[in-house]
C-alpha cells in the first residue's frame, strides 16, 4: 500500500467516526429532555445532585451503573427503599448497617440536604434507560427463586429480599434498629397495615413505609404472625 | 540519546514510579475493604470512596507523567534540536506534583465529611475519576498549556516534521481538550455521564492510544532499526482504525444512561471492532522485531514491548469485547466484570507501555547501553503472572455477581457475601503483585551498567 493511501485511511476513518459521534450527540441532546423528564429538574433535584457529589457517594455506590462497585446501585434506590428508607440509611448508617459486612460513613447531612437528595434519587429512578438494572425491575426474580428453590415461604423470602433485616432480626440475624421478629406479638392484619404505613398505627413510628404490594405485605405479615406460635 | 535536554525525562519517570507504588498500596487497601469488615470509626475518616479516588487518580497521574517524560525524551531527537525550554519543563513538573499532593490532601479531608457547600470550591468534585476539586483543574490546565507550548515550540523551531511527531502532538492536544469536558457542573445526571465518557473513554480508547502508539513507534524504530517510513505508514493505518472504531464506539457506555436507543446499535457495532487495530499492533511489533536491522541491545525493553502489546490485546481487546455487546452488557454493566477489564486493560496498555519506555530511555539517559537486567526480568514476570491472577479473580467475582444479582435477582449484599472468596484471593495475589512492583521500581531507580 502507498503511504498516501494509509494517510487517507487515517483521515477518512477518523472523520467519519467523529461525525457520527457529533451528529448523534446533537440528536441525543434533543431526545434526552423527554427520556430523563428534564422538565422535572426542579431546583430541589439539582440541589440533590450537588449533595450526592458533595459527599462523594458515587465512589462507593454506582448510579446508572457508573462509579464505585462497593455498595448497591442507586439508579432505582428510590423505588427500592422509598423516601423514608433512604433517609434512615443516610442519617444513621452506623445503626442501620451495624451488623452489615460493609459499612457506610456517617456524615452530618442536614434535613434539607436529605430531602434534596431524595428528590434527586426519585428523579433518577424515573429516567428511561432501557430497563437497567435487571435486578431492580418490578418483578423481582429473587423472591421466586427462594420460594421455588429453597422451599422458603413467600413471606420469609420477602423478608430476606425486601431489606427488612437491615433493621430487624430473625433467628438472631439482622439489624438492631427494630424489634426482633420473634418478639412481635401482633396479629396478621395489624402487622400488614404496619408494614404498609407504620404511622397509620403509631404516629411516632420511625420505621419507613415499605414499598411492597398488599399481597406481599400480607405474606410477610402471615409469616411474622406465625412466628410467635412456636417456631423460632 | 543525542541531546542534553532529553535528560529532563528522568525526573518525570522517577515521580511516576513513586506514584505507581502508592497506587498499588491503595489497591491493596481497597481489596481489604472488600474482603473484611472494617470498624465504623475508620470508615468515618477514611472510607472506601477516598481510597478509590486515590487509587484511580494516582493511576491517571503517573500514566500522564510517564507520557510527558517520554514525550520530552522523544521530541528533541525527532526535531533534531534541544528542547525549547528545560526550565519550563521543570516548572510544569512542579505544578503537576503540586496538583497531585494537594488533591490527595483535599480528597482525604472531604472523605472525613468536611465539605464546602459549593460545587466549585468543595474539596472533591464527587464524580468518579474526576474527583480533584474544580479550582485545582485550573492548575492542571496551566500545566498542560506549558507542556503543549514547550513541545510545540520545539517542533516548530526544529528542522523536522515527522509523522510520529505529528501524531503524538495531535494526541496530546486532543487529550487536553477532552479534559475540559470534565470540568463544568452539569445539572442533568444523564448529560453529566454522557460527557464524563468524553474524558474517560475518548482518552483510553482514543487520545491515549494515539500518544502511546506514536511513542511506541519511536522506541520501536530505535530498538530495531527498521525503516521509519514503513513504520509510519502502519502507524497511520492503525491509528486510523483505532479512531474509526473508538470514537463512535463511545456508544458502548450509552446503553443504560437515558440516551436514545440507537446507541445500542452504534455502540455495539463500532466497539466490537475495537480489538482489530490492537491485534494489528501486536502483529506489527513482532514482525518488525523479526525483520530488525540491528542487534537487540536492550532485550528487556523489547520484552516489555512485546509483552505489553499482547497484554494490551488481552486486557482491552478480549476482556473489553467480552462485555461490549448490549445483550451481555445489560447483565455485566457496573459489576466486578468491569473491574476485571479495567485492571487488565490499564495494566496491559498503559502501565506496561510506560515501564517499557523507562527501560528503553533510562540507560540512554544515564549514558550506557548494556545493563544488568536480571532483577528487571524477575519483576516483569512476577507482575505479569500476578496481574493475570488478579484479573481472573475479579472475573470470578464478576461472573458470580452477574449470575446471582443480575440473573437470579438476589439482593446486592447477599450476592457480595458469596463473592468473598474472590476478594480474598485478590488480596493474596495483590501482595505478590506488589512485590513485583517493588522489584521493578527499585531496579529502574538503581539501574547499573553491566560489568
Ligand atoms: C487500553 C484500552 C482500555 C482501557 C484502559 C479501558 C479501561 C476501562 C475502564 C477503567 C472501564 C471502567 C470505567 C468505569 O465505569 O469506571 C472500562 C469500561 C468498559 N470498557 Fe474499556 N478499556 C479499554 C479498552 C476497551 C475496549 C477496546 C473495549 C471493547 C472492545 C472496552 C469495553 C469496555 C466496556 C463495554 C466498558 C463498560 C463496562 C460496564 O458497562 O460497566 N474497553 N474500560
Ligand atoms: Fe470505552
Amino acid at each position: 500500500m502507498e503511504f498516501k493511501a494509509a494517510k487517507w485511511i487515517f483521515i477518512i476513518g477518523t472523520s467519519i467516526s467523529a461525525m457520527i459521534l457529533l451528529g448523534l450527540t446533537i440528536d441525543t441532546h434533543r431526545q434526552v429532555t423527554a427520556l430523563t423528564h428534564a422538565d422535572q429538574l426542579t431546583p430541589q433535584v439539582i440541589a440533590g445532585k450537588a449533595v450526592w457529589e458533595k459527599y462523594n457517594c458515587n465512589d462507593c455506590h454506582t448510579i446508572l451503573g457508573f462509579g464505585g462497585y462497593y455498595a448497591p446501585d442507586m439508579t432505582k434506590a428510590y423505588w427500592r427503599l422509598g423516601a423514608e428508607g433512604i433517609k434512615v440509611r443516610v442519617l444513621g448508617p452506623d445503626k442501620v448497617f451495624a451488623n452489615s459486612m460493609r459499612k457506610m460513613p456517617k456524615y452530618d447531612l442536614t434535613e434539607e440536604e436529605v430531602k434534596n437528595l431524595i428528590a434527586f434519587l426519585k428523579w433518577v429512578s424515573e429516567i428511561e434507560n432501557n430497563n437497567w438494572p435487571p435486578q431492580d425491575q418490578k418483578y423481582k426474580p429473587g423472591v421466586n427463586i427462594l420460594v421455588a428453590g429453597v422451599g422458603m415461604s413467600k413471606g420469609a423470602a420477602l423478608i430476606k429480599e425486601a431489606g427488612c433485616l437491615a433493621c430487624h432480626s430473625l433467628g438472631g440475624v439482622g439489624g438492631l434498629q427494630g424489634p426482633e421478629f420473634e418478639q412481635v406479638k401482633r396479629d396478621k392484619d395489624y402487622i400488614k397495615n404496619y408494614i404498609l404505613d407504620p404511622r397509620s398505627i403509631n404516629p411516632d413510628a420511625t420505621m419507613p413505609a415499605q414499598r411492597v404490594s398488599e399481597e406481599e405485605a400480607e405474606a410477610i405479615a402471615e409469616y411474622i404472625a406465625n412466628l410467635k406460635e412456636g417456631r423460632k | 540519546m543525542k541531546y542534553e535536554s532529553q535528560k529532563i525525562a528522568y525526573p518525570y519517570f522517577v515521580v511516576a514510579l513513586l506514584l505507581f507504588v502508592l497506587q498499588v498500596v491503595m489497591g491493596l487497601w481497597l481489596a481489604t475493604n472488600y474482603a473484611f469488615t472494617l470498624p465504623q470509626w475508620l470508615v468515618n475518616v477514611f472510607p472506601f470512596s477516598t481510597a478509590r479516588a486515590f487509587h484511580t487518580n494516582l493511576l491517571v497521574l503517573w500514566s500522564l507523567l510517564g507520557f510527558m517524560g517520554a514525550t520530552y525524551y522523544m521530541i528533541p531527537e525527532e526535531s533534531k534540536r534541544e528542547l525549547y525550554s528545560k526550565k519550563l519543563a521543570y516548572i510544569q513538573l512542579a505544578a503537576l506534583v503540586l496538583v497531585g499532593v494537594t488533591a490527595l490532601v483535599t480528597i482525604f479531608i472531604n472523605g472525613m465529611g468536611i465539605t464546602i457547600d459549593n460545587p466549585w470550591f468543595n474539596f472533591n468534585q464527587g464524580r468518579p475519576l474526576l474527583e480533584i476539586p474544580r479550582w485545582l483543574d485550573l492548575l492542571v490546565v496551566v500545566g498542560a498549556l506549558i507542556f503543549l507550548f514547550n513541545v510545540g515550540m520545539t517542533i516548530l523551531k526544529g528542522e523536522h516534521w515527522t509523522v510520529t511527531q505529528a501524531m503524538l502532538l495531535t494526541g496530546l492536544i486532543t487529550l487536553s481538550l477532552l479534559y475540559l469536558f470534565g470540568i463544568p457542573v452539569y445539572e442533568n445526571e444523564t448529560i453529566d455521564w454522557y460527557y464524563w465518557w468524553w474524558v474517560i473513554h475518548l482518552w483510553v480508547e482514543g487520545a491515549w492510544e494515539l500518544v502511546v502508539a506514536s511513542l511506541t513507534a519511536f522506541a520501536l524504530i530505535k530498538l530495531t532499526g527498521v525503516n521509519k517510513e514503513v513504520v509510519e505508514k502502519w502507524l497511520y493505518i492503525e491509528i486510523g482504525l483505532f479512531l474509526f472504531t473508538g470514537i463512535a464506539g463511545t456508544g458502548h457506555h450509552y446503553y443504560w444512561l437515558g440516551a436514545p436507543r440507537y446507541w445500542l446499535y452504534v455502540g455495539g457495532v463500532f466497539s466490537a471492532l475495537e480489538p482489530l487495530p490492537i491485534l494489528l499492533m501486536v502483529i506489527d511489533v513482532f514482525k518488525w522485531t523479526r525483520e530488525r536491522k540491528m542487534e537487540l541491545v536492550n532485550p528487556l525493553a523489547w520484552t516489555y514491548m512485546g509483552g505489553g502489546a499482547l497484554y494490551h490485546f488481552i486486557g482491552a481487546g478480549i476482556w473489553g469485547f467480552m462485555h461490549t455487546l448490549p445483550q451481555i452488557n445489560y447483565y455485566t454493566h457496573g459489576s466486578q466484570v468491569t473491574v476485571a477489564h479495567g485492571h487488565l486493560a490499564f495494566f496491559g496498555a498503559y502501565a506496561l507501555f510506560n515501564l517499557m519506555f523507562f527501560y528503553f530511555a533510562i540507560p540512554e539517559i544515564k549514558g550506557y547501553r548494556i545493563y544488568d537486567d536480571s532483577r528487571g526480568k524477575l519483576g516483569f514476570w512476577i507482575m505479569i503472572f500476578s496481574m493475570t491472577g488478579i484479573g481472573l479473580a475479579f472475573s470470578g467475582a464478576g461472573i458470580l455477581q452477574t449470575y446471582l444479582e443480575r440473573v437470579l435477582g438476589l439482593g446486592y449484599m447477599t450476592a457480595q457475601a458469596q463473592m468473598q472468596f474472590w476478594f480474598k484471593a485478590v488480596i493474596g495475589i495483590g501482595i505478590v503483585f506488589f512485590i513485583g512492583v517493588l522489584r521493578t521500581v527499585t531496579d529502574l531507580l538503581t539501574l547499573r551498567p553491566k560489568m
